[in-house]
């Protein structure tokens, strides 16, 4: 049974249909053998009742009168007929059971009890060709002006009648099975022709690899069926799953410009304020480049700022390397991600704290481009939400094997759309962001957990990436 | 004496066509229709042959020839006393019996002599050497008044002291000696008694029959069944008429293929001497 439920459609709907015919064959034979047998029975009761009639008229008087001779005669001249040649054998007996003659007198000999011949015979109306027996035995009475004068044994040959049923069941088989294998056969092509926009169907969907391809025009079955309208359907989702995804990579990246954009804004400021310092150094440079010492200082005032700057730089430019996506995560991405919020923790005035706790070499391999994208829009919505003044904190560490990273503000409270976003796979409200949905995305497709509470104040954000599924897309 | 198998249906239907048309015949030409009875005659029932001798009969004798057949020898023998047939083809023991009214006409000649055996016959697989060792079978008789058929076995029978009826388990009479030949050969009964004549020409056109059948033992020769008429009728000129044309019978054509056909030589005139061994039988079996 779980063989047949394995099987394709096309073939499972054919063997279905050739079951049900071999089963309507079946009882269909059997009910044409019913009907022959009964008809053979008849043929061979009413054989047998002219028999025994005509016997009983022509040796009722010669019974009577013990007429031997003539009794022996008219069984041999009587089986001489057509039909006698079904009599195998007839016996006629007296009145006391005590056989006259029979046809076969060196069987059934003169004066021998006719019921030693009796045990297998039956009455005229329980006559059946039924069984494997070639040969049926009649006992019946011998009546002669309506008075029993003897008894007749016939043995009627019936081998005939047996290989005519034989041969009827060998046809009706032969039969049945050729027209089942044809209408199998025909049925198999048939539903398979029916089918095949299912099995299409199927395989697109089946066979694209998580990118399902529209069904071609060319394939959709003519007209208006069902089976059309699945395709059309079909179709149309393939187009709105497409277009879903096109518009979730649009929204994905819009966050990741807008996320830039803060951080450019952010960088902006962190570029700005050494700016007058270094244009100050400068003009010390400028003003007093006869004092040695003014000048020394004012370059080591350049080039801290200026290291400063590239570091950040290179962080900003780091978030948005391609190539830095698959690499692992390592502590440096967490410097990294610190480097790159605190121009918003210092323009809103927050109080961050900061823990990371990383082996010096990462054992797991955590992929670095999701994780630091995770990490950094739920800390740019931890500054947002703990506003200003606030306080948000960042602890990261290895538990055992498992990458735990926690998250907290003093904001008010994540809203239900927000929590929606972030935990469930419930649809998007319109006008919501799309940061906290990626992060979920993100963090699923790398079979991470994200767990929220919410305790005296302070909104915690959890992310646990497991060793195997975290390190899944990682290749370093 | 000649045996006769009937086939029954035909043979009643021939025979009452016959006696109706005998019966028209009669009333037209009483005086020109003569009648002749047949015992059952072992070729009775190929028609042809019944035929022939009625025609070749009839043309020697320049009249009409009226065959009557009967089942048993005692239908015939009482036609033949009351008068319903002018002359009848007897045995040697009707005859004898009734021998102070019957008179010979003629008595056949089969081999050379106007004598025949009776024989005793079993199945050809038998073991039996004589009748002694038949006792306690089944047996099947002719006719109670044919000599080979019946008369000769129960002398034979009375001679060792014994007698049919508590000899054999259970005797049956079947009217015909080809009948005889037929029970004993199918396995009906163990053994019979038959007319030698008989199974000699059956064992020539039915030699399937004989084969199966085997004669354990023969009679001495005894006079052959006679043509007879009553004794009171045998100088009249019909019966003086068929003597003629039977003695005379190798002489015509129809004659000859009548013979032929009924494998015998000719007729010739008989003589009461002729059934001696016959009488001796009947006597021994008198009281």
């Amino acid at each position: 049974m779980q063989t047949l439920g394995r099987l394709p459609l096309s073939l499972k709907l054919p063997l279905l249909a050739a079951a049900m015919m071999v089963l309507v064959g079946a009882v269909a034979s059997q009910q044409v053998l019913r009907a022959l047998a009964r008809v053979q029975d008849a043929r061979v009761q009413e054989l047998a009742q002219m028999h025994v009639e005509g016997l009983s008229v022509a040796l009722g008087p010669l019974v009577l009168r013990r007429d031997i001779w003539e009794i022996y005669d008219t069984l041999d001249r009587a089986s001489q007929g057509g039909e006698g040649r079904r009599m195998v054998l007839t016996a006629v007996a007296d009145d006391t059971g005590r056989v006259l003659a029979a046809t076969d007198p060196r069987r059934v000999p003169m004066d021998s009890a006719i019921a030693d011949l009796g045990p297998r015979a039956t009455a005229l109306e329980n006559l059946s060709v039924s069984g494997a027996r070639p040969v049926l035995r009649l006992l019946a009475p011998l009546v002669y002006q309506g008075r029993t004068v003897g008894q007749i044994v016939t043995e009627l040959d019936v081998s005939d009648l047996l290989t005519e049923r034989r041969q009827a069941l060998l046809l009706l088989i032969l039969g049945n099975a050729v027209a089942i294998g044809v209408l199998a056969l025909a049925g198999y092509f048939a539903m398979r022709k029916m089918l095949y926009p299912v099995t299409m169907l199927a395989r697109h969907m089946t066979e694209t690899k998580g990118e399902p391809h529209p069904i071609p025009n060319t394939e959709i079955p003519q007209g208006d069926g069902e089976l059309a309208q699945l395709a059309r359907t079909y179709n149309l989702m393939v187009g709105a799953v497409a277009a879903k995804a096109e518009a979730e990579r649009r929204l994905a990246e819009r966050e990741r410009f807008v996320a830039l954009g803060r951080l450019s804004s952010s960088l902006a400021h962190e570029i700005n304020n050494p700016l007058g310092g270094l244009l100050n150094a400068t003009d010390t440079i400028r003003n007093f480049s006869d004092r040695p010492d003014v000048v020394r200082q004012s370059a080591a005032l350049l080039d801290r700022g200026l290291r400063h700057l590239r570091d950040v730089t290179r962080v900003t430019l780091d978030q948005n390397r391609m190539d830095r996506q698959h690499q692992s995560l390592c502590l440096e991405d967490f410097e990294d991600l610190k480097l790159l919020i605190q121009p918003e923790v210092s323009r809103l005035a927050q109080d961050m704290s900061w823990s990371v706790h990383l082996p010096p070499e990462n054992p797991v391999g955590f992929a670095a481009g999701p994780i630091r994208q995770i990490v950094l829009n739920l800390l740019l919505n931890a500054c947002a939400a703990a506003g200003p003044g606030g306080k948000i904190a960042l602890h990261a560490g290895a538990e055992g094997r498992r990458l735990v990273i926690a998250i907290t503000d003093t904001g008010a409270g994540m809203p239900l759309a927000a929590l929606g976003r972030l935990l469930t796979d419930a649809p998007q409200t319109p006008g919501g962001g799309v940061g906290l949905r990626l992060v979920r995305d993100l963090t699923l497709g790398l079979a991470g957990t994200i767990t929220h509470d919410r305790a005296d104040g302070v909104t915690h954000i959890t992310v646990t990436f497991g060793p195997e599924q975290g390190a899944s897309d990682a290749d370093g | 004496m000649v045996a006769k198998t009937m086939t029954r249906y035909v043979n009643r239907r021939v025979l009452l066509g016959g006696i109706c048309a005998a019966g028209i015949v009669g009333r037209a030409s009483a005086q020109t229709v003569f009648r002749l009875g047949l015992t059952p005659v072992f070729l009775d029932n190929d028609a042809a042959v019944v035929d022939g001798l009625r025609r070749a009969l009839s043309r020697s004798m320049g009249r009409e020839i009226e065959l009557v057949q009967r089942r048993t020898y005692q239908e015939i023998t009482g036609l033949l006393l009351e008068r319903a047939v002018d002359a009848a083809w007897l045995c040697g023991y009707p005859y004898l019996q009734h021998a102070d009214a019957l008179g010979l006409v003629a008595v056949p000649v089969w081999r050379g002599g106007p004598r025949y055996q009776s024989y005793l016959i079993a199945a050809a697989d038998d073991a039996a050497t004589g009748l002694a060792d038949l006792r306690g079978a089944t047996h099947a008789f002719s006719d109670p008044d044919s000599n080979s058929g019946y008369l000769v076995t129960t002398t034979d029978l009375h001679r060792i002291g014994a007698r049919a009826e508590s000899f054999f388990s259970r005797s049956i009479f079947t009217y015909g000696h080809r009948n005889v030949v037929r029970a004993v050969a199918d396995g009906l009964v163990r053994s019979g008694s038959v007319d030698g004549y008989v199974w000699e020409a059956l064992a020539l056109i039915e030699p399937d029959l004989t084969g199966r059948t085997r004669v354990v033992a023969r009679s001495e020769w005894l006079g052959f069944p006679p043509v007879c008429a009553r004794r009171d009728r045998i100088g009249s000129q019909p019966v003086q008429a068929l003597r003629a044309a039977l003695i005379g019978m190798g002489e015509t054509s129809e004659g000859r293929q009548a013979l032929t056909v009924l494998q015998l030589d000719g007729f010739q005139p008989a003589t009461d001497a002729l059934f001696d061994g016959i009488a001796a039988r009947m006597a021994d079996l008198e009281p």
